[in-house]
């Protein structure tokens, strides 16, 4: 009895409204660089923008998004779309398939081992402006190192970055050097956390390794492929730094994926309205692809049960 | 002790894959770093080393690039710049993440789980979308072309506030209610008792955004015009638009811009991948 009487008027820290002091700091910054942003670019997605004075704005409705649909600005919307599927696709396919790979050649513990599973990381920390305009070197058409290695099996020398058929290639390989390292790793630690039982039980049934692989350390590994997938599709849809470096979207538009035309849509052409209509459809398939990966995991946790 | 050893030894025998593997794996690792070392390789290079084909692989040991290179754009105050920012960003997000996180974690208030939703939808926004509109906002509150635009924004992480908070969760109760006694605040209990327990996850914290800082281009480069609060990527690109076709001293700038993070990585390894499995990517492009 007395001891309730005591909590109820003893001083109660932790519920002291200075929690709501403590949670200002960060929501203040993410109401005005990012809640506020975000309600603002569906905004002037529906505006004709006036860059150089945006009180001589109209606004438009839905236009910037019907000019999507009817092709209005060069490149066309669908053309956009359809580079940058292109990229998103040969990125997530290839980058699982590889970085599974590499985990399984990798995650042993042993010094060799581990040192280059630390070089396949360093390639990720690596800043992308300078990695990219080190592959500018790479791919250069007369005195780079890829055509020195293509050279090797006979293939004459490749313009890499300004020839249509090997802009995005070109990229990709980029992309997939810096990226692949994050991905391993985390199948590394994927494959660390994995049953053996299992797997020493195939191999008693007289499973091969690769049969072993598909049929039971792949379905283990499921939730850390969800998360390789999602953020690999999420990542390669937004990336630019290297379009940017590498091509500036060219030969022509080969390489102008949906991050890199709301760039020169919004600060290189101005057609700020347009720019930010491209802006709230990137958005919305991120939303789909972070909700798709929720969904995934979800039901991958309720079937386990 | 030795027949346990004498076990692993017999079974490193029985694996014949043993080497293979290694030896795969290890050419593997060194076609990652090739792109790197031949980047070393041309800074160092003479010139007219550079300008043949097949590429002659073994420099001249030309040193003269680092130094032309050095010379031929404001390097000092891109380094200086970008320490700047990166240390206000790590100080902000440490403090804007204990707050925080501790809030959500330890303390009890009206709107803690619909406010928690919020941080994570914010989550959900990709920075590219933000970039127009920021952009936008940022000359009308007249931040354009300022160390503030490339600090503020950062100044707050979801990463970094979930980390805490899930590090926070983890605390025993107990330890809260004996400071309680005796009198304590919810600002001591933070600094006097959860923060120093929280000191690797707060390095993790730090580290993702002095990275993310250090790498920063797309975001410092359309906010900022310039060359004197411009950090060290932004630099770099600028230097390659001045003279693209000085291969040698492009790779001494590479170099020089490069070398610290590498340093970095190599001395805090153990924090980079325990990152990899956070919930944010490090890259902010």
């Amino acid at each position: 009895m007395s001891e309730t009487v005591q909590t109820r008027f003893r001083f109660r820290p932790l519920r002291s409204p200075v929690a709501y002091l403590f949670v200002l700091p960060a929501m203040a910054i993410f109401a005005v660089f990012t809640i506020i942003p975000t309600v603002y670019a569906f905004g002037v997605s529906t505006f004709k923008w006036n860059y150089l004075n945006s009180a001589l704005s109209t606004f438009v409705g839905l236009d910037n998004y019907k000019a999507m649909i009817q092709g209005t600005y060069e490149p066309s919307f669908a053309s956009t779309m359809g580079v940058s599927l292109y990229f998103v696709a040969s990125m997530v396919v290839l980058g699982t398939i590889l970085s599974l790979l590499l985990a399984v050649l990798l995650y042993r513990a042993s010094t060799v081992l581990l040192a280059v599973r630390s070089a396949l990381f360093l390639t990720y920390v690596t800043p992308l402006v300078a990695t990219s305009l080190v592959w500018v070197w790479m791919f250069n058409p007369r005195f780079g190192l890829a055509n020195a290695v293509v050279n090797l099996v006979g293939i004459h020398p490749v313009d890499w970055l300004n020839n249509t058929h090997t802009a995005m290639p070109s990229i990709i390989i980029y992309s997939l050097w810096h990226e692949i390292g994050f991905t391993t790793i985390v199948f590394v630690g994927g494959l660390t956390t994995i049953s053996t039982e299992l797997s020493e039980a195939a191999r008693i049934d007289g499973a091969g390794p690769a049969r072993e692989f598909l049929y039971v350390t792949l379905p283990q590994l499921r939730p850390f492929v969800i998360f390789v997938v999602v953020i690999g599709s999420v990542s390669s849809l937004h990336a630019f730094t290297q379009f940017f470096v590498l091509t500036g979207g060219g030969p022509g538009y080969d390489t102008s994926t949906l991050g890199f035309q709301l760039y020169q849509q919004a600060f290189v052409l101005r057609n700020t309205g347009y720019a930010a209509a491209l802006a709230v459809v990137l958005f919305l398939i991120t939303i789909l692809l972070s909700l798709a990966q929720l969904a995934a995991s979800r039901s991958l946790r309720s079937s386990d049960h | 002790m030795t027949t346990t050893a004498g076990v692993l030894a017999r079974r490193r025998r029985l694996r014949p894959g043993r080497l293979v593997r290694q030896v795969v794996a290890v050419i593997i690792g060194l076609a990652f770093l090739a792109p790197l070392i031949w980047t070393f390789l041309t800074s160092v290079s003479t010139e007219s080393d550079v300008y043949r084909f097949p590429p002659k692989l073994w420099p001249a040991w030309d040193w003269s690039n680092y130094s032309r290179a050095w010379q031929a754009a404001p390097w000092l105050r891109y380094f200086g710049n970008t320490i700047l920012i990166a240390g206000c960003v790590v100080a902000l997000v440490l403090a804007t993440s204990l707050l925080a996180g501790f809030a959500f974690a330890v303390m009890k208030f009206r709107g803690r789980g619909a406010l928690f939703l919020i941080v994570m939808a914010v989550m959900m926004v990709p920075q590219t979308v933000l970039l127009i509109p920021n952009f936008l906002i940022a000359q009308r509150l007249g931040l354009y072309d300022t160390y503030a635009i490339q600090i503020l924004p950062w100044g707050a992480s979801v990463f970094g506030i979930f980390l805490l908070r899930q590090f926070f969760n983890t605390l025993p109760p107990e330890l809260f209610e004996a400071a309680e006694l005796e009198g304590a605040g919810p600002i001591r209990m933070l600094f006097s008792i959860a923060a120093p327990l929280a000191k690797p996850s707060m390095v993790l914290v730090g580290l993702n955004s002095f990275m993310g800082s250090w790498n920063a281009f797309v975001w410092p480069y359309l906010m900022t015009k310039s060359d004197s609060i411009r950090p060290i990527e932004v630099g770099l690109q600028s230097f390659y638009g001045t003279d693209g076709t000085d291969w040698t001293g492009l790779c001494a700038a590479v170099t020089f811009t490069t070398v610290p993070i590498i340093l970095l990585f190599l001395f805090l390894q153990k924090y980079f991948v325990n990152g990899a499995y956070g919930v944010e990517g490090a890259v902010r492009g």
